[in-house]
């Protein structure tokens, strides 16, 4: 897939060591047995029991989870942010692209964020910053991979990629801060910025959670949309069951810092295997109606081990 | 069924002269006794302002607010103010941090005077076990609770003071799913064990489903849409209802139907 | 309480903090017991042991009427502290008050009790005081009212922002639509959340009170003689730099060891009450 696409991905990394080199399964994103652990003042408390998770070219696939579960923290240390947290133990393996994660140092993490991997939040609104223009950062966020463009091709390009994102006035947008623009205009901008770099995988923690139902169905789509063009991975974390169905390919299901159900979204919606998935499921109030769930309080087969639905997606890709 | 509020040609403008923002325009409506009435809408629908004036915490700019058939005044007297209740979005915020559980639960006791200190302190056990929690929870900072167990001590603050109307606004939109669940049901069993009547304010279209008898939708300060809730869901009559309704995520095979015939209703036309 | 010792206990600096701050305390109120010479807080003359550099006899020296200046920098925090928490005692309660009544009433109540506020913090505070000990006299009792009136305002200002974020609580609405009178809203509501606030602040102002009051008596405008007080101490043996180092030395050292005891403890609470600001 990447000589299809010369100049994107692995063949030009700037973070990448001969030594470092290590690709084993052919996936984006390959989390191993990852642990998670905080040192607080009360003694040590565990987040995650050895979470596995895997993400090739282009797919998407959604964490999903209640607070608490975890899931925030995973995408956090894929992102290689919670490694700078004084109080976290982390172990385990985390490749991206094929190198170990732990084996970089804070500033090459860095080099990876907004260049290779990019976010996207819950609130666009507090992501953009509201003393500069939409335009002076995301001139900053092309140049950050190109530093010898120019001011105005920058701007030329962020327009470009606007429009790419149905904002009809793209000239305006780029000289208005954000608190002067709806919430669902600044989640399109967020999703241009994000995929500005042609990112190959972008990580998207409960976007647009904040915004309306029907600007969060519309920029979902757009999202959808956007990420098939520019051919980029996606993990998608969410509490909402109805709009991972709707985004990805591929779900686990994360309940207390332990993957509890893994599989492609159509099998996992049509026949949850885990305890836990079904309750999920069942305690989504239908738009159909059919009365307010009933849901026991948590049951011991929550615990139950994973329920994988296909082979692990090693060797999937073709 | 009679009604217990009524609103009569209710209007909030905010600010004057060119700034003027006219967040509620001219909403009538009545609430039945009993029943569960849905307010729905978006962000700047005027659906909390509604619920401000009908709470007392704003005054209206015109229009009147009747309860049991009396208008109220924007000065509220104790006993109008024990009438109607609130339980509010985010119990992290709606329960000082600073005062006990119990005390929270128990201010409208202290505030309209009911009973003796002892009675005050049992009210306060019998509602919290009404709401599912143990009664000795009533000494723990709210700190100390789930997410769910701090919701279910708001709405028995709710209950304390024998109220029968609810205002609820968002009252699980900031729980977890299956959190959300447990408080829908307990709230479902106590207006019926107590004949409790809801004014439900949501964004939430699925919830609103299984738990409303009647929907208002509001859009922009007006009242776009009354119906009972069957007939709002089945054969919604405006564009900007049939918009909510499709938007919302959805799970089963089932509700993938439901909305391609609502879409494909909505191309028709 | 567990988080509090964890807190204290790993940062070397608070528990130095409590450390000093324990030594001031228990100077200033068992002096009598602690001072080898007691009656030298007041007017004694003692010619034969006058302006003497330390030794076993006065481990600080002597003044120069041969007074032990370790007793009298023992009796001189007693002063202190004693102006400390009266001053504080007094400006607390008013700035909260006015804070917390602007923050939560907002309005034409926040416009006239904020801009009362400004008016006093537009003043430097050192020429407020220096204005009023010129206009009353310059004893102990006045001291503290100069402190006091410069004092307040910062409470006015700090709890009145932590109340008007307060206000858009939740919790505020509750008792609102409960009915609760402005007086429960306001003290037991909102009070209660401020407090880890005005605590921090206070332990930080016992220092910077003891600068202040010393600073007023360097000046000659604070306590009087034969009263002892670190500040007109300091003054008074600067004149005797650096033959007589002892003069100004040790006062000046209790200083700096009671204002930064109390600093570190202020930072520590700071972090134990997880307060803001």
């Amino acid at each position: 897939m990447s000589a299809n696409r010369p100049g994107s991905g692995e063949d030009t990394g700037s973070v990448k060591n001969g030594s470092m080199e290590r690709n084993s399964s052919g996936a984006l994103l390959d989390i191993r047995d990852l642990h998670l652990g905080f040192r607080g003042y009360t003694g040590y408390t565990k987040v995650l029991h050895g979470i596995s998770l895997s993400i090739n070219r282009g797919q998407r696939v959604a964490l999903v989870g209640e607070s608490g579960s975890g899931k925030s923290v995973t995408a956090r240390i894929v992102l290689g942010l919670l490694q700078e947290t004084r109080t976290a133990r982390i172990t385990g393996d985390v490749e991206f692209q094929g190198n170990d994660m732990s084996s970089l140092n804070a500033s090459q993490r860095r080099a990876l964020r907004g260049t290779r991997m990019s976010m996207i939040f819950q609130d666009p609104t507090s992501a953009l910053n509201p003393v500069f223009t939409i335009g002076y950062q995301f001139t900053e966020v092309l140049r950050r991979v190109d530093e010898k463009l120019s001011k105005e091709a920058a701007y030329l390009r962020a327009a470009e990629l606007l429009h790419t994102v149905s904002i009809p006035d793209p000239a305006r947008v780029l000289d208005a801060y954000s608190f002067q623009l709806s919430g669902g205009m600044n989640q399109r901008i967020i999703i241009a910025m994000a995929l500005a770099n042609s990112p190959s995988l972008l990580i998207a923690d409960e976007p647009g959670t904040a915004l309306d139902v029907t600007v969060q169905a519309q920029t979902l789509q757009l999202m959808h949309d956007m990420v098939a063009t520019h051919n980029t991975a996606v993990l998608f974390i969410s509490h909402n069951l109805g709009v991972v169905r709707e985004f990805a390919d591929r779900v686990y299901v994360i309940y207390r810092g332990r993957i509890v159900e893994e599989g492609a979204t159509q099998s996992v919606f049509e026949s949850p295997g885990h305890a836990y998935t079904r309750a999920l499921m069942a305690a989504v109030p239908r738009v159909t109606g059919g009365g307010i769930p009933d849901i026991d309080d948590e049951s011991a087969d929550f615990h139950d081990p994973c329920f994988t639905h296909d082979s692990p997606i090693a060797g999937t890709e073709s | 069924m009679s009604a217990i509020l009524s609103l009569k040609g209710l209007n909030k403008v905010f600010g004057r002269g060119r700034s003027a923002v006219h967040a509620v325009k001219d909403v009538s409506l009545d609430v039945a006794q009993g029943e569960c009435l849905a307010i729905v809408g978006e962000s700047g629908s005027g659906k909390t302002t509604l619920a401000n004036m009908i709470l007392g915490v704003i005054p209206a700019s015109s229009g009147s607010i009747e309860l049991n058939g009396v208008a109220l005044p924007h000065k509220r007297t104790l006993e109008h103010r024990r009438a109607i209740q609130l339980v509010q979005q985010n119990p992290l915020s709606s329960l000082n941090p600073k005062r006990s559980v119990g005390a929270s639960v128990r201010l409208g006791l202290d505030v309209y005077e009911i009973g003796d200190r002892a009675d005050r302190e049992g009210k306060v056990e019998a509602v919290l076990s009404d709401v599912g929690l143990d009664p000795e929870l009533r000494k723990r900072s709210p700190a100390a609770l789930s997410g769910g167990q701090r919701q279910r001590v708001a709405i028995a603050r709710a209950l304390a003071c024998d109220s029968r109307l609810i205002v609820l606004d968002e009252p699980t939109s900031a729980l977890d799913v299956l959190v959300q669940a447990r408080v829908l049901r307990l709230l479902d069993t106590l207006r019926r064990e107590k004949g409790l009547t809801y004014l439900f304010i949501t964004h939430d279209l699925s919830v609103v489903r299984n738990i409303a008898d009647r929907v208002a939708v509001f859009n922009a300060g007006s009242l776009v849409e009354f119906a009972d809730t069957e007939t709002l869901f089945n054969s919604p009559q405006q564009d900007y209802t049939r918009q909510l309704i499709s938007a919302v995520p959805v799970l089963s095979a089932e509700e993938l139907n439901f909305r391609s015939a609502l879409q494909s209703r909505e191309h028709k036309e | 309480m567990n988080r509090t010792m964890v807190i204290l206990f790993r940062n070397p600096l608070s528990l130095l903090g409590l450390l000093l701050v324990t030594l001031v305390v228990v100077l200033a109120v068992f002096a009598d017991f602690i001072a080898p010479f007691p009656e030298h807080r007041g007017a004694v003359v003692d010619f034969v042991y006058f302006n003497k550099a330390p030794t076993a006899r006065n481990i600080m020296g002597t003044d120069l009427v041969g007074r032990d200046l370790f007793s009298r920098i023992i009796y001189a925090y007693r002063i202190s502290l004693i102006l400390g928490v009266v001053v504080l005692a007094i400006a607390v309660p008013i700035g909260v008050i006015v804070g917390l009544f602007a923050g939560y009433l907002g309005g034409k109540s926040e416009f006239v009790l904020m801009r009362l506020t400004d008016v006093f913090l537009s003043i430097p505070p050192l020429v407020l005081a220096i204005a009023m000990m010129g206009v009353l006299e310059p004893t102990l009792l006045n001291a503290m009212l100069a402190v006091t009136a410069m004092w307040w305002p910062w409470y006015a200002r700090l709890v009145y922002n932590v109340a008007r974020s307060e206000r858009e609580e939740g919790y505020v609405l509750a008792a609102e639509v409960i009915g609760a009178s402005k007086y429960h809203i306001v003290f037991r509501e909102i009070l209660p959340n401020c407090l880890p606030a005005i605590i921090t602040k206070m332990t930080l102002d016992m220092g910077f009170v003891i600068i202040i009051a010393s600073s007023l008596s360097f000046l000659g405008l604070g306590v009087q003689p034969p009263t002892p007080d670190l500040g007109s101490m300091v003054a008074e043996g600067a004149r005797y730099l650096p033959d007589s180092w002892w003069l100004t030395v040790f006062p000046g050292l209790a200083i700096l060891i009671a204002v930064f005891g109390f600093n570190l403890i202020g930072d520590a609470l700071r972090e134990i009450l997880g307060a803001e600001q």
